[in-house]
């Protein structure tokens, strides 16, 4: 390679053909141009001529000069000039590239990749070996090791490599480095590519690559790594510190966001590193309700794991749990004891509702205990050490407490009061009085300031026995002074009794509004409180990668002890994530136990490098193309001189559209595009493609005869059907697909969301297992209905729509009888009325399915024709449905709105 | 060919309208003698006294003249003189070299011709001449139908596109006036002229020149072509033999003129860069003296 100052050559010996540029100068110069020509009409006179002195007539200088121009470019390109030639590797021996590749090194991994592929590429062009080094543990739960490649390998092991969401251990890369350096003898030229975060290896690792050689240190003195450390609840808001490794690095602001789970950012703050600081505290501050939904908190633009901690129920502020009495047994809602408290709260407060040993397993801020709640002694000991450092339990009274009060069982100590046996009932048959209302609320109650409402009465409660201080502890009474919400501090906690039930038996107080009001209140009592859990293992949920992004976990990931998780620290085992299951989920943050950054210390004598992107430029293109630009000039002024102004400009225009349409040509129409062309033009209903030809040559066949029944008998006019295959067509386009369901197809994760977001977004499938019950098919079904996550199906009753959508029918058969057919329950989905998913077994497609003399090919068991002609005013029933939505519906009760307005 | 065929016998007439009605003789105009109608200095029938004769054996008794008569001894018949309108002939050369224009804002050679002819053939019927077309076999009339017809013969091709035109028989005293480039051998030229002076018409040479033709402001290699299917030739150095060139066309423009002034014929020479008016004038003084000139 030969360099010429800033420019060097690759190919210095095609420079050689320069000296023939006078030969072409002299060849070019004496060859005559094209003669004008010209009608003359006088040219007899002019055949009696003699021309003398013919001399060939010279081209002109400046088209001579582009010529050679031409001709020069032309060899320059040849010889494959490079601008700013990259400093030229030192010394004879391999090259080694040893990579950050931490979670540190994951800001701008492109350009330091570039840098490791451009190092590669001289190497390469030097026919040097190269040997690579990360100093991560990487991803498969391997050992770091040392790689020795040739040019093609190392540049594609650089291109593939990723930066790993751990630290860098540079202690074992130091110990890789020594048993490869064993079998090397000699001087290697060494770049480093550092991440500029020091760790316990690396002077080590910086005096051992000095021993083998010429080191380089790539450092990143322009790049700031900035961390963001776990924040912590206070009044104020979470409350975050953000670090950085130089002190002395510009000082740029930066914004630290709140995302919730979709990403969408909830709360931001702005901050900015004082002068020779290395932290700064920040507060998000949001409300209650808002910080609860903050599932990460991210700094601004940054895109590594440092800058993300991922936040779990710790951080929620007053979960609030409430304890299912009713167990197993299937209630109806507006009955269950915990349904109007979940009601309540659900607004502002994260509300889980489970057994008494699920809930105290989690961080709660208040436990709600409805009526049939009987504690053991046990439960009330570990309710007790968690109510003194600050939990609330409330708990509410009902017929099981009024029985146990009765029964004068007094080993229930979690009451604030004392009670009296039995329950009173206001109102009833034997009593003077009428149900009562809420006086006004005590001024040292947390209630203060609520006005109690005029319609909610309360029918029966439970009394407390009179003591002297049940006055202090009353925070809510009747309007006869009958306390009816009692508290008691115990330690940093309460102990709340509500003297009604939680149901609107005894009372309208579930029912009224103050009910949300009080509620808040209480459970604004409590603080987070987090519980000593077992040692259960929690696996990886979710992981981040190195790039702060959520994903599934790497191969090596292990599960991690659920009371050791705050003792753990980020490795190649445990990478940070969330761990657990739906049960308990924990957030395992990388910067939870992460070591103050420090920057790392240059060895000395090494050369420091930068990371800028490479400037190194081969020019043999760019000349090139000026070669060919000077060309189509040159053909231009030629026929210029020859023919005159106006063809010219013809000719140089034609010549300007070809070049831009050539630069802008966009080659023929996509595939995709196509597709969505076919189907956008006409209305088409779809089939999945199952891959097994004659079920999709059935499908295909039954909605088209489905489709020319509609077009005789309806004003649907559908196009022919469309086969789809899952995850690689645009189902957007359909409003209805056909799915028979076969046992053996298989969804990919694109094709099942692919689906998914079908049926979210207004699509309906109907699902048919085309068979009379048989098992196979009714698995493959429910296998379906869990990979989708279809919602619950319910037979379709004799008022839905579709029977009465076009025809009046009370049955769908298909080519089979007697089956029914499943939609979703009404209700669950604003869809305009039509169920997303239908399923069925009466393989309607047999039923429909045409020949093109339009005669039916399958035989329909057992009702003939007849039962034939109900599948086709079934699949036009559905297909209106579909097309129409709630339309139908809508009309049958037209009479009754009519009537109604009129009056 | 160029845009300026769009020339109509409109413009023709605009042009003639500022000339005079061409009177071939000027002493006719004294008299009462209608336009057009020109003694034939013979004898036959006319307005205009002629001469008196002894009458004899066969004569028409009405032409006596009875004071004469008795004036003298003799019987005197009193005789007028013959007088004719005077027919003109008109041609225009149709061959492919006229349809030659330099430059794209001068008009071709054939162009001109045109508007040279229709302007001429106005003025004559305006002066009460008879005028045709040569070469379509009409009889010569007046009127201003005349002009139209004669604008669609030349429109429809009707006329032979030839260099010269063919001898056709006129009749005596009549006049020819041919407009063209003549850019035929000089041999050819003499032949149609002489064919038709000798059968004592007297005719008239318009010779259009194109001024690239005379002045051959051609530069560096240049391939000619002929409109005419007469060859190309490459000239490596065309402005080395411009003089030469220029030299040898004066010469044909010579012969042309030194054949027409034996005929007796005029000759009237015009550039096409050079406005129309002075060639229609100049044809006007030319054919006002011819007729003033020549007797018999």
């Amino acid at each position: 390679m030969v360099s010429l100052g800033p420019l060097a050559f690759l190919t210095p010996w095609a420079l050689a053909a320069l000296i023939a540029l006078p030969a072409i100068w002299w060849l070019l110069r004496l060859t005559p141009p094209i003669p004008n020509k010209v009608v003359f009409p006088p040219i007899q006179l002019l055949f009696g001529l003699i021309s003398k002195n013919e001399t060939a007539s010279k081209t002109p200088w400046w088209l001579l000069l582009l010529r050679l121009l031409i001709a020069a470019l032309i060899i320059f390109a040849a010889a494959r000039p490079l601008l700013h030639a990259e400093t030229e590797l030192g010394s004879d021996g391999p090259v080694l590239i040893v990579i950050d590749n931490g979670w540190a090194a994951a800001e701008r991994w492109d350009v330091r990749r570039d840098i490791a592929v451009s190092i590669a590429d001289r190497a390469a062009r030097a026919d040097r070996q190269i040997v690579i080094l990360p100093t991560a543990a990487p991803s498969d739960g391997g050992a770091i090791a040392v790689q020795s490649l040739g040019a093609e390998g190392a540049r594609d092991v650089l291109s593939k490599l990723l930066p790993q969401p751990w630290p860098s251990d540079r202690g074992d890369a130091t110990t890789a480095l020594t048993k490869w350096a064993e079998s090397f003898n000699g001087l290697a030229d060494i770049r480093w590519l550092s991440d500029g975060i020091d760790d316990a290896g690396a002077d080590v690792l910086g005096e051992r690559l000095k021993s083998l050689g010429r080191l380089t240190i790539y450092g990143s003195n322009e790049l700031q790594t900035m961390v963001v450390r776990p924040p912590e609840i206070t009044p104020a808001g979470l409350e975050l510190t953000v670090e950085r490794a130089r002190a002395d690095a510009v000082n740029i602001p930066f914004e630290v966001r709140g995302l919730d789970g979709k990403g969408r950012v909830q709360a931001v703050v702005s901050g900015q590193f004082e002068q020779g600081a290395r932290t700064v505290d920040l507060v998000l501050d949001a409300p209650s309700e808002i910080l609860n939904r903050i599932d990460r908190v991210q700094i601004g633009n940054a895109m590594h794991a440092g800058a993300v901690v991922l936040l779990d129920q710790r951080w929620r502020r007053r979960a609030v749990g409430i304890v299912d009495v009713d167990g197993a047994a299937e209630v109806q809602p507006l009955l269950s004891k915990s349904y109007y408290i979940s009601r309540a709260l659900e607004k502002t407060a994260g509300v889980t509702i489970a057994s008494f040993n699920d809930l105290l397993a989690t961080p709660l801020s208040v436990l709600i205990a409805p009526d049939g709640f009987a504690p053991t002694a046990n439960e009330i000991e570990r309710l007790q050490s968690w109510i003194s450092e600050g939990g609330v339990v409330v708990r509410f009274a009902g017929p099981a407490l009024a029985r146990q009060s009765a029964e004068g069982n007094s080993s229930d100590t979690l009451l604030p009061v004392e009670l009296r046996s039995g329950n009173r009932v206001i109102g009833g048959a034997m009593s003077w009085s009428q149900p009562m209302r809420l006086a006004p609320f005590p001024a040292s109650s947390p209630f203060a300031g609520l006005t109690p409402p005029v319609d909610a009465r309360v029918r029966r409660q439970v009394l407390a026995q009179p003591t002297p201080h049940l006055a202090e502890k009353t925070w809510a009474a009747l309007e006869d002074g009958t306390p009816l919400v009692t508290a008691d501090k115990r330690g940093r906690g309460w102990v709340v009794l509500i003297h009604t039930a939680p149901t609107t038996v005894w009372s309208d107080l579930p029912i009224s509004g103050i009910f949300v009001e009080m509620m808040q209140r209480l459970s604004a009592l409590g603080q987070g409180v987090a519980i000593k859990s077992d040692a259960s293992p929690l696996t990886p949920e979710m992981t981040l990668d190195a790039f702060g992004r959520l994903g599934a976990p790497p191969a090596g990931a292990q599960p991690i002890l659920a009371s050791a998780i705050d003792d753990q620290r980020v490795s190649q085992q445990n990478p940070p994530g969330i761990y657990g299951n739906a049960d308990i989920r924990r957030a395992f943050n990388l910067t939870a136990l992460l070591p103050t950054l420090e920057p790392l210390p240059l060895p000395d004598g090494a050369v420091v490098g930068s990371y800028e992107k490479p400037t190194e430029r081969e020019l043999t293109a760019w000349l090139y193309m000026l070669a060919l630009g000077l060309f189509l000039i040159d053909m231009v002024v030629g026929l210029w001189v020859r023919t005159g102004a106006r063809a010219t400009s013809a000719v140089t225009g034609l010549l300007m559209v070809g070049f831009v349409a050539s630069m802008g040509w966009g080659g023929p129409v996509k595939a995709d595009e196509k597709f969505a062309l076919e189907n956008s033009i006409e209305t088409r209903l779809a089939f999945v493609q199952t891959g097994d030809t004659r079920i999709d040559q059935v499908s295909e066949l039954g909605l088209t005869g489905l489709t020319v029944m509609l077009a005789r008998r309806t004003a649907a006019e559908l196009g022919a059907p469309q086969a789809v295959e899952l995850g690689r067509d645009e189902l957007a386009f359909f409003p209805m697909i056909y799915w028979p369901v076969t046992p053996g197809l298989e969804l990919d994760d694109v094709a099942r969301l692919a689906v998914v977001e079908y049926l979210r977004n207004g699509g309906t499938i109907l699902f048919d297992t085309q068979e009379r019950g048989g098992t196979a098919q009714a698995s493959a079904m429910r296998e379906l209905a869990a990979d989708l996550s279809l919602p619950p199906l319910v037979p379709v009753s004799s008022d839905h729509v579709l029977t009465r959508a076009f025809y009046l029918l009370e049955e769908f058969p298909g080519r089979f009888a007697g089956g029914t057919l499943w939609v979703e329950r009404a209700g669950e989905r604003v869809n305009d009325g039509v169920s997303p998913v239908m399923a069925g077994s009466s393989d309607w497609a047999s039923a429909w399915a045409l020949d093109e003399n339009y005669r039916p090919i399958f035989p329909v068991v057992p009702g003939g024709e007849r039962q034939r002609e109900m599948a086709f005013r079934f699949g036009i029933n559905l297909v209106m449905h579909v097309l129409t939505g709630n339309y139908k519906a809508d009309q049958v009760h037209m009479p009754a709105i009519i009537k109604r307005l009129g009056q | 060919m160029n845009a300026s065929r769009t020339y109509t016998h409109h413009d023709a007439e605009a042009l003639a309208a500022g000339l005079p009605p061409l009177m071939v003789a000027a002493e006719r105009v004294a008299n009462t003698v209608s336009q057009g109608v020109h003694g034939r200095r013979r004898v036959g029938q006319g307005e205009t006294f002629w001469q008196f004769r002894r009458y004899a054996p066969g004569d028409s008794m009405q032409q006596i003249d009875w004071r004469q008569s008795a004036k003298n001894d003799p019987v005197f018949i009193r005789e007028t003189e013959w007088e004719a309108a005077q027919s003109v002939w008109l041609w225009r050369d149709g061959s492919p070299s006229m349809a030659y224009g330099s430059d794209a804002e001068s008009t071709t050679k054939r162009d001109r011709a045109d508007l040279l002819l229709m302007a001429l053939a106005s003025l004559l019927i305006r002066g009460g001449e008879h005028v045709a077309l040569l070469g379509t076999g009409q009889n010569p009339g007046a009127g201003r139908h005349v002009l139209t017809r004669l604008w669609n013969e030349i429109e429809s091709g009707q006329i032979v596109d030839a260099g010269l035109p063919g001898f056709e028989m006129l009749p005596r005293h009549g006049r020819l006036v041919m407009i063209g480039d003549f850019l035929s051998s000089e041999d050819q030229i003499r032949m149609a002229v002489n064919a038709f002076a000798h059968h004592g018409i007297r005719g008239h040479l318009v010779h259009l020149i194109d001024p690239a033709e005379e002045t051959f402001p051609f530069e560096g290699r240049v391939q000619f072509e002929g409109p005419e299917d007469e060859g190309r030739t490459i000239i490596g150095n065309s402005s080395g033999i411009a003089d030469e060139y220029r030299a040898v066309f004066q010469a044909h423009i010579e012969s042309v003129q030194s054949i027409s002034r034996a005929a007796r014929w005029g000759y009237t020479r015009h550039r096409t860069d050079a406005s129309p008016e002075a060639a229609l004038m100049a044809l006007y003084l030319a054919l006002s003296d011819q007729g003033r000139g020549t007797r018999g």
